[in-house]
Order: structure tokens, then sequence, then C-alpha cells
């Protein structure tokens, strides 16, 4: 690693260019422009984040205190717990002495960010034994806080043990070579019958267990209640926005996608994050109620379903591409929530969460099942073909939003995927959704050169005849 | 005193060396044909023309590479990490840790004083890292690879590739070629890709220094001067012999030893 | 018997498994050690360890999985597609890692292509990972749901004591196969590596009862044996991920040492690796099977593993350890990597290598590193003779 990156706090670094763009909200154009000529790599995140308004300026808010809170946490007192994007954080904020460092999010942040992304701190993993085919989502972040160049981490806790092996695997080395406490929530391949649920409830209790042991911090009942309270708001907002993306043309813009999840994976059940769920429900309903499409240009002319994750190899090259071809990105497996009340539940028992704040047991069984059912570890956990699971999920999606087309895209890394993403590509085909699979890592710019990808989005486009 | 030699058999190029009391009296570098027999049988001829000897008055041979199984002449076949553990050391004699970049791989080797092999680590990918992707890339700029060394070192914007896979490395060179990019820039670029993928593998262990580097690799002042800059360390040149001599060089020493031992043919 | 042993570890049409079918039996194949495979004994159906070997080409692996995972499953599923594997009555598979449970889609899917290569008996066991407290409860749910479904499958029932006698005889063929790395224990071992990898291989694919038989003979003649060409050979250590390939047990051999154990997913992986005879069997199952086999699927269980993979090495008087991995295997891969540096911490060398599953398609490149590596630890021996 080149000695230079030791010499920033990786979560300063975001901390700071969150703060300080956050106060670009009332700067002119020319005043923007002026401060961007010093990032000139930032801009690629930021310009485009800046053009969506409100909303954007609460996630950068959002983004900004959450890094801080990281930065400072020793000073207030704080333990620092190492943790999955698929993983509900709210848990972590219902003792009082404890921040949540999500490493997916780092990993893309620099991928968006910074003109080497993470390759640096990817290559320091894989320097310290990590295994170079393991997943870059976590490898990037991983790398800094290995290396020292992040926050302390005092345990790690996560909930991937089932659904995918690289993930719960570059935790549980990472708690191994820091020697901190490890706990991972496990699933097994099913999940609506009634052992897998009492399988869940034990676990998580379990967690619950190793949380108050190596915190020395009780649970805060009350603290607990007001953020799933929060979160059910979120959930209705959330259900809004998916419910209105399936108007034609789609108001959503596509960038609100990474805005609802990343800001989910960090800060679900707490109330920054309402706040700027609801300035998007506002933007979005006047769009809807406007006929107007959440493209820049206003004009949509095909309908694309990302049936894994997005691509954050180069800013937001992707979401930007989308934007140029008049493609309305309908969201990933990443920004679905399986609520009760989703608009693309199937209503067959057990597929879902129902969040029920009665008392302590039932709050912690309701957090079990969210968990049960963020998106991977309710879609991806079992064979692709079975009930509620990838396939499903995928067509029941496409479905209800009209999608045009399919795309995966993912990371080299993904083992659990790429066993059998060949296998839904070509039912996805029969079902007749023209499918595109992209070889590109998600995180790692080095593995297809963004022009390369672009091509062959291109091609599959225009071949398919979708544009 | 014995005549000893080594044959190193590599992918791109088959090296031998003949030593009389501890002096190289004779050193060859071939281009390798197809055939690794044939190599070294030619470079053998060469070198012992060189020596003015015959090939039967060499005393011991230890033939090294991936083509040393099939070397008919040899007394005996010693790995190429060992051979060069031993020939950088005895031409760097305070080298701890040595890279060796050869045509079709790359390894960082950390030995003691007596040149004896403490921990290694190869690349086992692919042709990134290797001498192979760097005469790729001076393919695709149509110069020659020590053309590449000297020209980056002119550079003063290095061009930062995203990828060090040979075959994506070359089209984002074309595309930087078409985009009217200084060559001596591209070429910068193209030695820092190399010498990020050559750090990987050094700091997958405990480097010590001096560090000295081997290979056809050691010649490309590029890659060394960034291969330093990454690892924050001073790298030593060989400047006695060619570099790439180092595993043939390691041979003969080893050969020599085989004789003092008394495993005498 | 060295030739049985190497014949049944090296080939997949096996002659003893031909006798059973032949004698009307049945032949289930599985996928992963989690399995208790008295479960099928138990009900007098043959238990083989799923394997690729044979599989020298992989349009049909590739054709299903993507190109980013492990050649295991992918020449298991070759196989399969190319009817090698005709003579099963019935599939486990499950769980063991990401790779290995996507192998259910992609055979069934391949059936779908490829007429009457999908065994009438396709069943899933999932394997909690975790191995202790409810996950203990889960796993013997798992064996019970296997069990019935084995019954009524195949017709058969499963007694308790049909269950404890597989159990007894399984044990029997365990006691033998420690016997077997007793004998690889001494200094000079008296079996190289090959033989005993060989033999251990065996011992997943070929019927239990003639197996057994055959081991004993083969300690029997070991023993009897005077010379011992092992000496002075350095003492290597085999670790990592699935690894079944005696050739690759063979070729670090011919680099000059001996292999004295393994903790490859295959073979005893310590003494106490036995069932409980007179506990309640499904009990017993469930602690050998998920609770005794720590495996880096486990997570969270690292320092558990290094301490049984050390305690052996020092028992074994280890010379160094090579840790494979086929390719895309991250958790052996980065285990691998923490075990390097744990390993050396204690004054073990060792040596990671990343390969392909099959036959040794790196040879060259695999055969130099591991020259290179025997070469350091003599040299390592010759120095430390050398100095005062």
């Amino acid at each position: 690693m080149r000695p230079e990156l030791l010499e920033y706090n990786l979560d300063w670094l975001f901390a700071a260019t969150f703060n300080i763009a956050k106060k670009t909200e009332n700067a002119t154009e020319k005043e923007l422009a002026r401060l961007l000529q010093f990032a000139p790599y930032d801009s690629g995140l930021l310009t485009p984040l800046l053009g969506l308004g409100k909303p954007a300026i609460t996630f950068i808010d959002l983004f900004g205190e959450y890094y801080s809170n990281i930065v400072n946490a020793k000073r207030d007192g704080k333990k620092v717990v190492m943790t999955t994007f698929c993983f509900d954080p709210s848990i972590f904020y219902a003792v009082n002495n404890l921040v949540p460092v999500t490493l997916e999010i780092g990993t893309a942040l620099t991928s968006m960010l910074w003109k080497r992304g993470s390759y640096d701190f990817m290559d320091f993993c894989t320097e310290v034994g990590f295994s170079e085919t393991g997943c870059s989502s976590q490898r990037g972040a991983m790398g800094a806080y290995l290396a020292g160049a992040g926050a302390k981490i005092d345990l790690v806790a996560l909930n991937m043990g089932g659904v995918c092996d690289t993930n719960a695997n570059a935790y549980s080395f990472a708690a191994q070579y820091l020697n901190v406490p490890y706990y991972g929530l496990d699933y097994p391949s099913q999940l609506t019958t009634e052992e897998v649920r009492r399988y869940h409830y034990k676990d998580y209790r379990e967690l619950i267990q190793f949380i108050e042991t190596h915190t020395g911090c009780k649970f805060d009942i009350d603290r607990l209640r007001e953020l799933l309270e929060e979160k059910k708001i979120q959930d209705a907002l959330l259900d809004e926005i998916e419910e209105m993306q399936r108007l034609v043309p789609n108001p959503v813009p596509g960038l609100y996608h990474i805005l609802i999840y990343a800001s989910r994976y960090i800060y679900s059940g707490r109330k920054k994050y309402t706040k700027m769920l609801r300035e998007m429900v506002e933007i979005i309903r006047k769009n809807a109620a406007e006929g107007r499409s959440g493209l820049n240009s206003g004009v949509e002319k095909c309908r694309a379903f990302l049936i894994y994750i997005d691509n954050y190899s180069l800013n937001v090259g992707m979401w930007d591409w989308f934007d140029q071809n008049g493609i309305a990105h309908m969201g990933n497996i990443l920004s679905r929530t399986f609520s009760e009340k989703a608009p693309y539940t199937t209503g067959i028992p057990g597929t879902t969460y129902e969040i029920n704040t009665r008392d302590f047991e039932s709050m912690i069984d309701s957090l079990a099942d969210i968990n049960a059912r963020m998106p991977m570890t309710r879609t991806i956990r079992g064979p692709y073909d079975a009930p509620n699971m990838w396939l499903e999920d995928t067509l029941s999606l496409a479905g209800i939003y009209n999608a045009d087309c399919c795309i995966y895209n993912g990371t080299p890394g993904c083992r659990n995927t790429w066993s059998n993403v060949k296998l839904i590509t070509r039912d996805l085909e029969k079902y007749g959704y023209p499918t595109h699979l992209v070889y590109a890592d998600s995180f790692d710019g080095r593995v297809e050169s963004w022009d390369t990808t672009v091509m062959r989005l291109d091609e599959f486009f225009r071949i398919r005849g979708l544009l | 005193m014995s005549i000893v030699a080594g044959c190193d058999v590599g992918s791109l190029t088959t090296k031998a060396v003949i030593i009389n009391n501890r002096r190289i009296v004779a050193a060859a570098i071939i281009r390798s044909g197809p055939r690794p027999v044939q190599s070294a049988n030619e470079v053998m001829e060469k070198v012992c023309s060189e020596a003015g000897i015959l090939q039967k008055g060499i005393d011991f041979c230890i033939g090294t590479g991936y083509g040393r199984e099939s070397i008919e002449f040899v007394d005996e076949a010693v790995s190429e990490i060992s051979c060069h553990a031993k020939g950088a050391q005895w031409l760097v004699p305070s080298a701890r840790t040595i890279v060796d970049i050869g045509g079709q791989d790359c390894k960082v080797i950390r030995i003691d004083k007596e040149g004896n092999v403490q921990k290694f680590v190869t690349n086992d990918k692919c042709a990134s890292g290797t001498g192979r992707f760097l005469d790729v890339m001076a393919n695709v700029m149509n110069i020659t690879t020590s053309e590449l060394g000297k020209l980056s070192t002119k550079s003063t914007s290095p061009i930062a590739f995203a990828s060090v896979c040979t075959v994506w490395a070359q089209a984002d060179i074309i595309k930087h070629i078409n985009a009217r990019c200084r060559p001596e820039d591209i070429c910068a670029g193209i030695n820092a890709a190399m010498a990020n993928r050559v750090s990987m593998l050094a700091n997958t262990m405990k480097i010590e220094d001096d560090i000295c580097i081997t290979g056809g690799g050691a010649k490309n002042d590029g890659v060394v001067n960034a291969l330093g800059g990454i690892l924050g360390r001073r790298i030593k040149r060989i400047n006695r012999v060619d570099p790439q001599l180092a595993g043939a060089i390691g041979a003969a020493l080893l050969a020599s030893q085989r004789t003092r031992n008394g495993s005498n043919r | 018997m060295k030739t049985a042993f190497y014949d049944a570890a090296t080939n997949i049409d096996l002659d003893s498994v031909r006798a059973w079918k032949e004698k009307g039996g049945k032949v289930v194949g599985y996928t992963c050690s989690f399995l208790p495979t008295e479960v099928f004994y138990a009900a007098d159906i043959l238990p083989i360890r799923l394997r690729g070997v044979g599989a020298d080409s992989m349009e049909i692996g590739d054709a299903y999985y993507g190109p980013f995972a492990c050649t295991f499953p992918k020449a298991v599923l070759q196989l399969a597609g190319s009817e090698k594997y005709r003579f099963l009555d019935g599939v486990v598979i499950s769980n063991g890692c990401d790779s290995m449970r996507r192998l259910d889609e992609c055979w069934r899917k391949m059936s779908e292509d490829i007429s009457d290569t999908l065994p009438s008996f396709f069943h899933y066991f999932d394997v909690p990972h975790k191995p202790e407290g409810y996950a203990v409860i889960w796993y013997m749910d798992q064996v019970k749901k296997l069990m019935d479904s084995v019954e009524k499958h195949f017709g058969r029932s499963i007694s308790d004591e049909n269950l404890k006698t597989a159990i007894r005889k399984q044990n029997q063929v365990r006691k033998s196969l420690w016997e077997l790395e007793r004998l690889r224990a001494f200094d000079p071992a008296k079996i190289s590596g090959t033989e005993a990898f060989a033999s251990i291989v065996a011992s997943t694919v070929m019927p239990r009862d003639t197996y057994a038989e055959l081991l004993l003979q083969c300690i029997d003649t070991v023993n009897q044996k005077k010379d011992n060409p092992l000496g002075g050979r350095k003492r290597i250590f085999l670790g990592g991920s699935v690894c079944d390939a005696v050739e690759l047990v063979a070729l670090i051999e011919k680099a000059g040492a001996v292999v004295v154990g393994e903790n490859v997913c295959f073979g005893p992986r310590n003494e106490n690796d036995l069932v409980d005879e007179d506990a309640n069997p499904i009990e017993a199952l469930t602690r050998t099977y998920l609770s005794g086999s720590a495996c880096p699927r486990m997570f969270g269980w690292y320092k558990a593993r290094l301490h049984t993979i050390t305690e052996r090495i020092k028992a074994l008087k280890v010379d160094g350890v090579i840790l494979q991995n086929i390719r895309f295997c991250d958790m052996h891969g980065t285990e691998n990597g923490l075990l390097e540096r744990d390993l050396e911490k204690i004054g073990i060398p060792s040596i990671r290598i990343e390969r392909e599953y099959g036959p040794l398609t790196e040879t060259g490149r695999l055969k130099m590193r591991v020259n290179a590596f025997v070469e350091q630890l003599e040299s390592k021996s010759n120095h430390h003779e050398a100095m005062p």
C-alpha cells in the first residue's frame, strides 16, 4: 500500500468530504464550480448528487454525521462495531455506546469518490492473507481498517452466514486479524417455515447477548421502540416510493435508489433517514402528478431492472449512462424492503416481516424477522428457483414495474450468484425479459474497464432493440 | 579447482554461465526456442566455446528454469527459486530480499546471509506482474521493452491504468494512444501498474533490506524506480553482470558446492 | 491392495461399486464431509463421496456455473452431465459452501437439458454454520428428515439398531484409518503419503466392509515391512480446501519429501473422531459430524481449528506445511493466509498454493514451487547443521 494512504484516516476523509459538501447547499453555481476545482474526483459523485436537490443535501448531511460519529467514537466513549450492509443497524443504535461502521458503504464511496477507488486497500487485504478472489465489496474499506487507516474496531457483528460465504468469511477474517470478538447470524436455506423462524429468533437473541457482553450496556427498550416506530414510518414511505415507481414514466430519479439503500444500511430507524425519504416522496409525488419521468431528459425510452446490485466503479457512471440513454433505473435487489405492506409482497405467510413494538421480546422477534428478510438474506438464501427466492422475486418485481429488461451486475467475488446467474438469466429470457450479464466488478474497476462495460451495455440495449 | 556450469531455461530466454574458481569465465543469454532441450544445448555450446572448453570438461552442471527437467546434460535439477537466491546473494552480498521479474512469472524471495531461502512467493494468477506483461505492452506501443523503461523516466504525469490484466491494459493503452497521450506518460503508467502488482507480492511477506532485483524486469528502470517508491525502500541493482543471469549463476554456484561436497560425477 | 485403493481414489467406475449394484444394492452420492454416512449404511445403501476425478473438460460445468466458481462442483457436474454418475440412485447436496450448494440448482437445470442425469432421489441437506447450541437441534432435525426421505423413497426402515450397527462398523474403519495415520507419524514414516492418502480417499467411495478388510491388510503389510526408504525426507503436512488429488501428494513426494498428514476435508481429523456408540445415535452423529469437525465454513471458529491443526502438526513432527486451495475457495484461501501467518509464528515454514481442481493443469508451476519449498526446508536443516 502506498505509504501516503496511511497519513489520512478514511472515516475522517469521508466525514470531511460530506461535511464540506453539505455547506454547498446555498452555494451559487460559480462558487460550487470553484470548490470542485479543488476536488476534481469528488465532483464525479457530488455534481450529480447536488443536482437532486433537497433529499441529496439530507443524504450528504446524514453521511457527514455518520462518519463524524465514527471519527469521534473514542472521544465520545463509544465502541465501534464492524458490520455489513445487509444487516439492519437499528439494533446498534439501541444501546447508547455503539457506532456501526459498514464496510461495503465505505468501499462504494471510495469507488465513487477516488480516482484509484479503494484498490490499495483491496490489495492490502491480499497482502495480509485475505483471498484475492474474495468479494471486493468488503475488501476495499476492510483494508483501511485492517491497516489502521480507519477507526479502531472493537467488535464484529453481522448476518450473512448461510447466505453469502464470502461476506461472512471477510468479517470473520477481519475479527481474527484484529483480534476482536465476532458474532454472525446464520441462515438456513429456507425462509418461511416455523422451525426456521425459531432458529432466527434464538440466533438473534444470542446476538443481543453478544452485544450486551461486549459493550457492557443493556438495551434501552424505549430507545429500541422509538427506532422501530420510526422504521415503520420509513417503511411506509418506501412503500409509497415503490408504488409510484410503477407509473410510466417512472417518476423516481434513478440515483434515488442508491440514496435510499445506502442510507438505510447505516441509518435505519433514525430520523434523518425519514427526513430524506419524506423529501424524496414530495418530489416524486410532484413528478408523478405532472407525469414527469425521473430522468434528467424527461424522456423514458426503456425500463431496466437490476436483478442484483449496481455498479460503483466509476463515480456514478452507470446512472449517468442510464440517464443519458433514457433508461429508467427500476432499482435493484438492495432497494427493496420486505415489510408486510410492500407493494410486491406475495401475501404468502412468512415471506415478509411485521414490526411489533409491544414489548422487548416482540421487538427482538421483529428485528430477527427483519434481518432474515433483508434483500440478500431473503432473496438469495435458498435455491434461486425455490418459492419466494431470486427468480420469483425478480419476476414479480420486473412484472409490477413493467421492466423491459433485466441486468445482472455484481462482483466476481460473489460465489453465490455467480454459481446460478447463468440459470436465472436463461429463465428470465424464457419469461421474455432480455437479460444482460455484466462481467465487471461493481467496486473494482480493474476487473473490467468502465469503457468496456459501457460498450457491452450499449451493445445489449441496441441489439435487443431496447432503445 | 573445478569448472562448473549453470543452465537456466526460462520461458522467454535461456541462460548459461560457466564458473571457474569463483570467477565467471563465460555467460550467454539466448531467446528460448519452442523446445527447452534445444535451447539448452545451444546456449551451452555458446558458453563452452566462449570459455574455450569442451562440454565434457565441466565437472558439474545444474539445470534450472521451467525446462530444467528436460535438459539432458545436467547433473542435477534445482528450482529457480533456490538458484536465484544463491545467484543474487553472490552478486549483492547484502541482499536479503530478491525480486525476480522473469518472462512468465515473478517471485519474491527472502534469504539469509548464506543465500538460503527463508520464504518465497510467486505470482500464481496470470501474466500480470511478469515480464510478459511488459513485452505485450511494449509491443502495443510499438517500442522495445528496454525503451519502455527509458521513456518512462521522462514522464511528468504518468497515466493511471485501471487494470493490470494483460488483456484489458492493452485496450486501455490503445485508448490512450488514440487520445494522443504522451508515450512517456503511458510508459510510466505501464511500469507503475507492473510495480504495483509486484509490490503486492512482495508485501505478502516480510521483506528485509537490502532488496535486490533480478531477471529481465531488472533492466527496466521505470519498474525498478516505481517499485522502490511503492515499497518505500531503495532497491539495489546488479551492475557486475546482466541481472538476467542471476539464476544461471546461482545454479553454477550450487554446482560448485556439490563438487566441494564430493558429489562429483 | 495399493492398486485397489489407488484405483478407487482416482476413478469413478469401481469394480467394488459395480459388484454392489449387481447384487441389487442402491448407491447414493453426497458432496460434503458433514453428511452422516451411517444413515445410508443403516438403510443398506452405499454412500459414496461425489468427486470430479477424470473430468477432462468443463463444457457442461461451465454451461451452468459462472466463470467465478470453484472447479470442484463444476467437475462433479461435468461428470454427472456426461453420464459418469449414472449408476447413482440418489444424491444428497449440502451447503458446505456457496459453490457447492448451488450444485443443487445446476444439476437440476442440467438434467432438463441432458435427459436421465438426475437421480430420482435428490435431497438437500441443510447444515448450519454453527457447531453448537440451537444449531445442534437444527442438525438433528435435518438428520431425521434425511432418514425419513430415505425410508420413504427407498422403502427401507432405519431402526436405531441399524444405525448403531452402522456407527459401530464405521467406527472400526475410523480406528483403522487412525492406525494408518499412526504409521505415518513414525519418523521415518512407515508408509508414503501417496499410498496413505489414496487409502483415505478410497474410504469414501468403496463399500465399507470390503474397504475395512483391505485396509487392515494394508496396515499389516506395512507393519511387516523391514526396509524403510522414507528416512531423511522432509515431513510435509497438507492443508487447505477439499482435495482428493493423490497426484498432488505424489508430486510433493517426488520432490523428495514425505507427506505425513492432511487436513483437506478427507480423512480423520484426530484420534477422537469417533461416534459415541452408547448414546442416542442421532445425537451421537450430530456431535461428531456437526460439532466435531470444524471447517472454515463455521465462521468465527478459527482459533479452535488452528489449535487442532497445530497439535496435529506438532505430533507429526512436521517440517513444513503446504496449504492449498482450489481457486475461488475464499474460505480456505483466507484461512490459509491466517494459518500461514500463525504457523510461521511458531516456526513452522508454510507455503500457500492456489490451484484448479482436476488434472494438475499447472503441473510445471506447481512442481517448481513444491520443489523450491522442499529445497528451502532442506537448506534450512543444512544450515542448522552447519552452525557451530
